[in-house]
């Protein structure tokens, strides 16, 4: 399917979006973001950093405060868009008196299906999704992990280009999160974009392509994860030693003009390069220090992730929610 | 189109959902049960196997006919589909749009490529649905049991389907607006039953006003043709004093208590000629204040005038006369009434006022109301961030 997006490589393109809510709570603040066609881009941040209300700008479920920019080639909140687009809202419920196949064959309704294609799909993703046995059973007797199964099945029902998901993974099994994150592939596969909401840095880790971390609504970084973490590889140098003051002066003198880092009995060195650390462990060995490990140390999106919430200059991790005193203005 | 269906089949899904629905439905069945054993013969009326002899009211005074849509008119229309079937229906509806717009329901409702107002209007128009169902099927069985033991065939019943729901929607918008500003079923239907009272309160405040105008112009009316009268005997009075060649009194030899000639020879014209200021300016009193309260109702709802509509449309004035039995004397066409103790006249005088509102009025008005609460009620959920 040749798309706008496609030509212009963004499925989602923003600039500048904030959001005030009534109450004066600064929920975004301005915004700048871009995911390209076909990838899995994730968004993480604290509670309260204002991720669900990007999605639901988005969405047009609220009304952003200022917002330029495109999803899918049309500017945001363009309602015909949106059914080329598929979502799952964080804490959904769906109505009680509808069995999981009549939920997703709703959904797919309200986006514009025909019938017979909706019955064909829904069967589909019953299975995909592994809910096949219960799909004539009402909702409100479905586990919360069957739902968000159901609720994902509704976010793809009409094959969108672009799924949209906030938390997708919330309150489902090991096995489902694995099936949610293999469905997710297989979308990327078909060249379809996801943009995702998620606590669970190991599973974004997992399957994203690129990812954003917001703080207090804002962009604190993003990137790939490569680049994210570029500039902090480190090789960690860890040494048997007795007395720990002994050891830390023989670390330092092994170290040299290297920029490194110590903490008890290991050193850190920044720095990519492995030809770098050579002199350092012949400076060890000949000072007759026992190496115990060396190792390249790549900091995992939990470690970006702290770095970004935390406040530099105090060392403490951010409150959640958005900052209070919307007045107030600054970095 | 395939939007609407869909909404459409979710709205039934929802109704048939609740129990309430279908306790109504079989309300409603024992509501017609009990009219269907009901049953007008030679010797009065029937109800089941019982006989009760009412030579006054049996197939020999009026058609069966009658007697079954005047039933139907008066008893199955007013009291159970616009009192009691209408509470059950606005409990049933009120929590739809207060569900509607609960927090994880909308969100993914609003994704979906449809426009806000749209969906809007269209879950508005599915909630009267309920209402619709309800008096189709009541109506339905109404027009079987008519067509069977009334012998007579009447689609005109089915104008009930529309009357009854546009009264429904009057209060439904109320209910909507309330749900949409509250998100609360329970605000939404206590809200809307108090607005209903004040409605029923502002048409009996009506009532009695048109009367008490009526009452009043009769009674000017009737004075005014007693001083009428006694000019006339005081005339006469003066010609027979000027035949006789007795002093006619003029506008000089007058007594300081009197008005003119024609009081000076007649003792009872004075006070009739009071009595007939007095009516006319309680009369002035009570056609301003009942144009206060009529205006006040043209800009509301009028649930009890349109249900009246259907009324006015079923049977003639000479249909009701059959069956209300002659309220308040004829008494002296010329006497005084007073208010409780009604009049004939003054009866249909008011009855007539009241049936001659126009149906625009009545229900175009009504209808500009409901349109301004559901047009802010449909802004609100435009504007809103869910
Ligand atoms: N409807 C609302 N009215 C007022 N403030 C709101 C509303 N929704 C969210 N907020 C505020 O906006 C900020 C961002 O909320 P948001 O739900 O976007 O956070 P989030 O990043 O999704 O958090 P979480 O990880 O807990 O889901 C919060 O401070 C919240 O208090
Ligand atoms: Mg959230």
């Amino acid at each position: 399917m040749v798309t706008h997006a496609a030509e212009t490589g963004w499925a989602i393109d923003l600039t500048n979006v904030s959001k005030t809510y009534r109450g004066k709570v600064r929920a975004l603040r301005g915004i700048d973001t871009r995911v390209r066609a076909g990838e899995i881009f994730g968004l993480l941040g604290p509670n309260g950093a204002g991720k669900s209300t990007l999605v639901k700008i988005l969405m047009t479920v609220i009304r952003p405060t200022t917002a330029s920019g495109t999803m899918l080639g049309q500017r945001v909140g363009h309602k015909p868009t949106l059914a080329r687009v598929g979502y799952l809202p964080e804490h959904h419920r769906f109505p009680e008196y509808l069995t999981g196949a009549q939920v997703i064959d709703y959904y797919g309704a309200l986006a514009g299906m025909p019938r017979a294609q909706r019955r064909k799909r829904r069967d589909e993703l019953l299975e995909i999704v592994g809910m096949k046995d219960w799909a004539d059973t009402k909702v409100r007797g479905y586990s919360k992990g069957m739902r968000q199964r159901v609720g994902i099945a509704q976010a793809i029902v009409n094959n969108p280009d672009l799924v949209v998901l906030d938390e997708p993974t919330d309150g489902v099994d090991p096995v489902g999160r694995r099936d949610i994150r293999a469905i997710l592939v297989r979308l990327k596969e078909q060249g379809k974009t996801v943009f995702l909401n998620s606590h669970l840095l190991s599973e974004l880790e997992m399957v994203c392509d690129r990812v954003a971390i917001l703080v207090q609504g804002t962009v604190a970084s993003q990137g790939t994860i490569d680049e994210l973490t570029c500039g902090k590889i480190r090789y960690d140098i860890e040494i048997v030693g007795g007395d720990e003051a002994a050891a830390q002066r023989s670390l330092a003198a092994a170290a040299g003009s290297t920029p490194h880092t110590i903490a008890r009995n290991t050193l850190s060195l920044a720095t990519t390069d492995a030809a770098v650390v050579q002199p350092v462990i012949d400076a060890l060995r000949a000072g007759g220090v026992i190496i115990r490990s060396i190792r390249p140390v790549r900091p995992s999106l939990e470690d970006l992730f702290m770095e970004a919430v935390t406040d530099p200059t105090t060392g403490v991790a951010l409150p959640p929610g958005a900052r209070k005193g919307a007045g107030r203005e600054g970095s | 189109m395939t939007q609407i269906l869909a909404l459409l089949t979710d709205s039934y899904r929802e109704l048939n959902s609740r129990k309430l629905f279908w306790i109504t439905m079989l309300l409603s069945g024992l509501v017609v049960g009990v009219f269907a054993a009901f049953g007008l013969n030679d010797k009065g009326i029937s109800f089941l196997w019982w006989q009760f002899d009412t030579p006054l009211l049996s197939a020999k005074t009026i058609e069966p006919r009658k007697f079954y849509i005047f039933a139907f008119a008066n008893l199955g229309i007013p009291i159970w589909l616009t009192w009691a079937a209408m509470i059950l229906a606005l409990i049933s509806t009120s929590s739809i749009f207060p569900d509607f717009i609960a927090g994880g329901a909308i969100e993914l409702t609003l994704s979906k490529p449809i426009s806000r107002m749209r969906l809007f209007l269209v879950k508005y128009v599915l909630g009267l649905l309920f209402v619709v169902l309800q008096v189709g099927v009541f109506s339905l069985a109404c027009f079987l049991v008519i067509g069977v033991r009334g012998e007579s065939w009447e689609p005109s019943l089915f104008l009930a389907v529309p009357i009854v729901t546009l009264v429904f929607s009057y209060l439904f918008g109320v209910c909507v607006l309330v749900g949409m500003m509250t998100r609360s079923t329970i605000a939404a239907l206590l809200a809307t039953l108090l607005f209903w009272l004040f409605l029923w309160g502002l048409n009996t405040t009506d009532g009695i006003f048109v009367l008490q105008r009526e009452t009043s112009i009769v009674n000017h009316e009737r004075a005014q043709k007693r001083v009428e009268r006694q000019e006339l005997a005081s005339r006469r009075r003066i010609e027979q004093l000027a035949a006789a060649g007795e002093p006619v009194p003029t506008a000089d030899t007058l007594p300081a208590n009197v008005r003119d000639e024609l009081e000076a020879v007649n003792a009872f014209l004075a006070p009739a000629r009071k009595e007939a200021a007095d009516a006319e300016e309680s009369a002035a009193f009570w056609k301003r204040w009942t144009r206060l309260i009529v205006g006040a109702k043209t800009v509301l709802p009028k649930t009890v005038d349109t249900t009246a509509l259907l009324d006015r449309w079923l049977l003639t004035p000479e249909d009701k006369a059959l069956f209300s039995p002659e309220r308040g004397e004829s008494g002296d066409p010329d006497g005084k009434v007073r208010f409780g103790q009604p009049d004939r006249e003054v009866q249909k005088r008011a009855e007539e006022a009241v049936r001659g509102r126009t149906v625009y009025w009545v229900i175009g008005t009504s209808l500009g109301f409901e349109a301004l609460v559901v047009l802010v009620a449909g802004w609100l959920f435009c504007r809103r961030d869910f």
